[in-house]
């Protein structure tokens, strides 16, 4: 899917002009394309490059030495528990099985994590989402929320927002993401890693 | 955080001449509006006083005056090297324009979380702070990288970039001086090695986030941001200028402990009863900080603390008996001690964690946040990694224990860039042989008994 002229006019009107080269606007630009698209495909390098005048191959290598950015579909929504030690000694593990039982997930092993048949959720671990007060640590779609222990698995994924740490804010065009469950996940959902 | 200053014990009358005078009470700076809501509001920060100091510092000072407050101050650098403040900029202004300022928001060491709290509840105290620093150094464009996690803080900066940019405080001609500033918020996306300043740097020009071989230093020209001067300063240590300015370097300087001094926003996490961030004078005893009432009220169960972190999960480990230990840079640095006090996250560890599931997750953080471009760290990351999982899985050999050592070893101990371009496998290597030094049994009885010696397995296999 190509991308839309309101992402490639962010990029050209906004992220550019704030910085001395075309090439800086490079991570905001995938952030934008990303939101839109729900992952960076070859195509979306290709269209990125266009914009900043840089290869493909190159828009490619930046992006895939970054976590957040995802080379394949994932689930509409991500959910990532903080293992790092301040969470994980507070049992974020336990966590994350009483999860993956619920969703019917085998296992969330690493970076990899897996995704539900129907293409809702992703679930995987996180490096430290530093909230190491809210241990164990969950965001969802880059949304903090915690603590989530394992008793109260259940009831975060019936009414997640009763765990959020945030205040409201306006969102920001481009890279606040669409909401939980409105990004449009592509067929053919595969395990990413 | 509920937290109330002791009350100030008031002075006898007839005190003796030359009576030390009494105690100053120690009052909240940095995080005196938590919990109020709407903080992050540019209305509520004016009525809070906000911008008097940006005000004072560009209508009634030169950047000179503005540096050397700062410099007598003391203010050090609060993300972890403790470099002072003050002489960071003046060596910045002493090299040709443009210069830019960049500040580390990166915050993604285990244990630390301070920013976050500071950047949601005050994003205009640090934009003050940017105010004062880019005019003090002669910087008319700066930027924010924040990493990609916090979106909800990248939200939150944009907004106060916006308010600031609508009534004047950003712009041209900022309180009616002939001074320009624009800030920009720039987005990470995932990686714990942009908190190092030339990573951080290569990745706001939108390259892999690698660091860079110095000289030139960042605050020379052709090692800063687009090969420009560059002044790269922490979350914190920027909201404290405002508050230097407005009330001057000797209240400072005056605050806790007198090499490193002023306020810190220390960040409690792990088996504590309450985990938070407590703001105190710079220095505060780690026993205080753990067990007091004002602060982490103990550990759960009345369990024994084993271990600390006590410059998060990059500092090398101190035992249980050792929290008799003041809180500042050059405390933590010294014998016996001999760790850091990073960015001021303590991670408590109780009696039922096993040091070797604990330093095998900790490696695995550091082996997937290794860049990969200096090969001790590349390398050295993976070996630590898989060791500790065969001595983890019941296969450990007597000899794994001067294998680790001799990793670590040979990924630490020397100046950066004798062996790497960053602290990353400085970072990797200090808890390591601080685990095996100080916490031997657990990994002999793991090797011994081919069994955890808490029976629980907290780390993947």
């Amino acid at each position: 899917m190509p991308l839309s002229q309101a992402v490639k006019d962010l990029v050209v009107n906004e992220y550019i002009p704030r910085y001395p080269t075309k090439r800086a606007a490079l991570v905001m630009a995938l952030w934008a394309a990303q939101n839109e698209q729900g992952w960076l495909s070859s195509e979306t390098f290709e269209e990125i490059g266009e914009l900043l005048d840089l290869d493909a191959t190159d828009v490619n290598a930046v992006a895939s030495f970054y976590t957040m950015f995802h080379r394949r579909p994932i689930g509409r929504q991500l959910i990532e528990v903080c293992d790092n030690p301040p969470c994980l000694v507070n049992n974020a593990h336990e966590t994350m099985q009483r999860l993956c039982d619920r969703l019917g997930l085998e296992s969330a092993a690493g970076h990899g994590g897996g995704t539900t048949a129907d293409g809702e959720y992703t679930v995987r671990f996180a490096e430290c989402l530093a909230a190491c007060d809210m241990a164990p640590a969950v965001q969802v779609n880059y949304r903090y929320y915690g603590p989530v222990r394992p008793d109260d698995v259940e009831r975060f994924l019936a009414n997640m927002e009763s765990f959020s740490i945030e205040t409201p804010i306006p969102p920001v065009p481009g890279q606040s993401g669409p909401p939980a469950g409105a990004a449009a996940t592509p067929a053919g959902m595969v395990k990413e890693g | 955080m509920a937290q109330t200053p002791p009350p100030a014990s008031p002075a006898p009358d007839g005190a003796p001449q030359g009576a030390p005078p009494p105690a100053v009470p120690f009052e909240r700076v940095l995080t005196a509006a938590m919990g109020q809501p709407g903080s992050h509001e540019l209305d509520h920060y004016l009525r809070r006083g906000g911008y008097v100091g940006a005000h004072k510092a560009l209508t009634s000072m030169t950047p000179e005056e503005v540096i050397k407050v700062v410099t007598d101050s003391k203010l050090r650098g609060r993300g972890g090297a403790g470099f002072p403040a003050g002489i960071k900029w003046s060596g910045t202004r002493g090299n040709p324009a443009p210069r830019y300022l960049v500040v580390n928001a990166d915050e993604s060491e285990p244990g630390t979380y301070g920013n976050r709290y500071a950047m949601d509840t005050d994003p205009h105290m640090l934009l003050e702070g940017m105010i004062i620093c880019s005019f003090a150094v002669g910087i008319n464009l700066a930027y924010i990288y924040i990493r990609g996690e916090n979106l909800h803080g990248y939200e939150t900066l944009e907004l106060a970039v916006r308010q600031a940019r609508e009534r004047g405080y950003l712009g041209r001609g900022l309180f009616g001086t002939d001074f320009n500033l624009e800030i920009y918020v720039h987005r990470g996306a995932g990686a714990y090695v942009c908190g190092e300043e030339t990573a951080l740097m290569e990745s706001l020009e939108g390259k892999r986030a690698q660091p860079r071989t110095r000289p030139p230093h960042p605050f020379q020209v052709g090692g800063g941001l687009f090969g420009r001067p560059t002044v790269v300063n922490n979350v914190e240590t920027l909201m404290c200028v405002p508050h230097i300015i407005v009330r001057g370097a000797e209240w400072f300087a005056a605050i806790g402990s007198p090499n490193c001094p002023g306020p810190k926003v220390y960040c409690v996490s792990g088996n504590v009863n309450r985990p938070g961030i407590y703001e105190a004078p710079m220095g505060l005893l780690l026993s205080e900080l753990i067990f007091g009432d004002e602060y982490a009220q103990g550990v759960p169960g009345g369990r024994a603390v084993k271990a600390v972190s006590p410059g998060a999960l990059a500092s090398p480990l101190i035992s249980g008996g050792e929290l008799e230990v003041k809180l500042d840079v050059d405390a933590v640095r010294a014998p016996p001690y001999r760790t850091q006090l990073g960015a001021g996250g303590i991670i408590v560890y109780d009696d039922s964690v096993c040091m070797v599931e604990l330093l095998l997750r900790a490696e695995q953080f550091f082996a997937h946040e290794s860049c990969g471009k200096c090969v001790p760290c590349r390398e050295g990351t993976h070996w630590m990694v898989d060791v500790l999982r065969r001595i983890t899985a019941g296969r450990g050999r007597e000899k794994d224990l001067d294998l680790l050592n001799n990793v670590a070893g040979n990924m630490s101990g020397l100046p950066f860039h004798q062996r790497t371009l960053c602290a990353l496998a400085d970072f990797a290597a200090g808890p390591m042989m601080s685990a095996i030094g100080k916490f031997r049994e657990d990994f002999d009885y793991h090797i011994r008994e081919q069994a955890c010696p808490q029976q629980r397995q907290l780390a993947h296999a």
